[in-house]
């Protein structure tokens, strides 16, 4: 008998449209990519602002608020919880000779970010946490010419520098870690 | 020449034309391999996609504070305040001096002019528009500072936000790490 070899016919796929459209997405997401990761500090407003606040629920306070204030000035940080500068002279709620927290490099220039002592700053944070632990507010201020990378560095330090704030986001509850991690910004100091 | 020598050129001849009354085979050009490579840089450029609500383009010069902050951006409406100026719905809006400070002229009060004129304008557009799709507006201000931002400025430009019903800020910032 005999059999009809038939040759099958090879197919091959026209790539060339599918090629033209990738090439097409790659510049248009380069475009979009993120080449640095980008994350937002959440602050409320100046003090002084005359827009509508936000109507926030009555929370019950059972202990003395802390208002917890920080001034950045270019010799140091001054910290102040209810009304009273810590380190100020005896009978004096403000001393503007003596900053709480001397700079960690002194005589540095304001563009040096490095020149205040963070460290020193989120120890006090951690200590006024442990006493306040339901705190979470703090007032930062800054003299006119401090830099915001000065300021983003002050809310760092007085967040906790480990603290990851993205998981209370998902749902999650705020870590341990996290001391005052709700800055308002104050204009007007110095 | 000889019978044989004769007989194969003959047949030399013969082949000859055979090969030249062949159709050409077509050259044909070997695209998987790269497709493998352009699927690949394809699935992670998708991967690296900003997957942000808001996407921040820095402008030129513009040095984004670093920060340990990891709270992803929300939505919001972004106001780029460098060394040269403010910059708000892509147009400079303030120009600012040499020393980094707001121009005089521009500035009441720590209100900012221009900006409070650009920002109510942006403001009623994104209440019309949230009205019609019936998503309510948020008010939320996006700051896009530089490092060398003096708080002065910064200042300046919260309170012309509050002031054009701007209720909440975020501050930009690039994860350190």
């Amino acid at each position: 008998m005999a059999r009809k070899k038939r040759e099958e016919d090879e197919i091959v796929a026209n790539l060339l449209p599918v090629m033209n459209i990738m090439f097409l997405l790659i510049p248009a997401l380069l475009m979009a990519m993120e080449f640095a990761s980008m994350a937002s500090i959440n602050v409320s407003p100046p003090k002084f602002s005359s827009q509508p606040s936000e109507p926030k629920p009555e929370e019950e306070k059972k202990e003395k608020p802390l208002n917890l204030k920080v001034f950045i000035m270019e010799d140091g940080y001054r910290v102040s919880a209810d009304g009273q500068q810590e380190g100020a002279d005896a009978g004096k709620a403000a001393d503007s000779k003596a900053p709480t927290i001397p700079l960690a490099k002194s005589g540095a220039p304001l563009t040096d970010y490095d020149r205040y002592d963070y460290a020193a700053l989120e120890a006090k944070a951690k200590e006024y946490k442990s006493l306040f632990p339901s705190e979470q507010i703090v007032t930062i201020s800054a003299e006119a010419k401090i830099p915001m990378q000065a300021l983003i560095y002050t809310m760092d330090a007085l967040t906790g520098r480990t603290c990851k704030l993205g998981k209370v986001q998902k749902g999650e509850g705020v870590p341990e870690d996290c001391y005052f991690w709700q800055p308002v910004v104050e204009g007007g100091a110095g | 020449m000889t019978p044989d020598q004769a007989a194969f050129l003959a047949k030399k001849k013969e082949k000859a034309a055979i090969r030249r009354a062949k159709p050409e085979d077509k050259g044909e050009l070997g695209l998987t391999s790269l497709m493998d490579i352009v699927s690949i840089i394809v699935v992670y450029l998708l991967k690296s996609y900003a997957s942000d609500p808001v996407i921040i383009s820095p402008t030129a010069g513009q040095k984004i504070p670093l920060s340990t902050a990891d709270s992803s951006m929300q939505e919001g409406i972004p106001i780029f305040v460098t060394q040269r100026g403010i910059t708000f719905g892509d147009k400079k809006v303030v120009a600012m001096t040499a020393e980094g400070d707001i121009e005089d002229s521009a500035v009441t009060n720590h209100l900012i002019g221009p900006l409070y004129d650009a920002m109510a304008e942006e403001v009623d557009k994104a209440k019309t528009l949230g009205e019609n799709i019936g998503k309510p507006w948020e008010g939320r201000a996006i700051l896009v500072g530089d490092q060398d931002l003096k708080f002065s400025v910064l200042v300046d430009v919260m309170y012309t936000a509050g002031r054009a019903e701007f209720s909440q800020y975020s501050f930009c910032i690039i994860r350190k790490g």
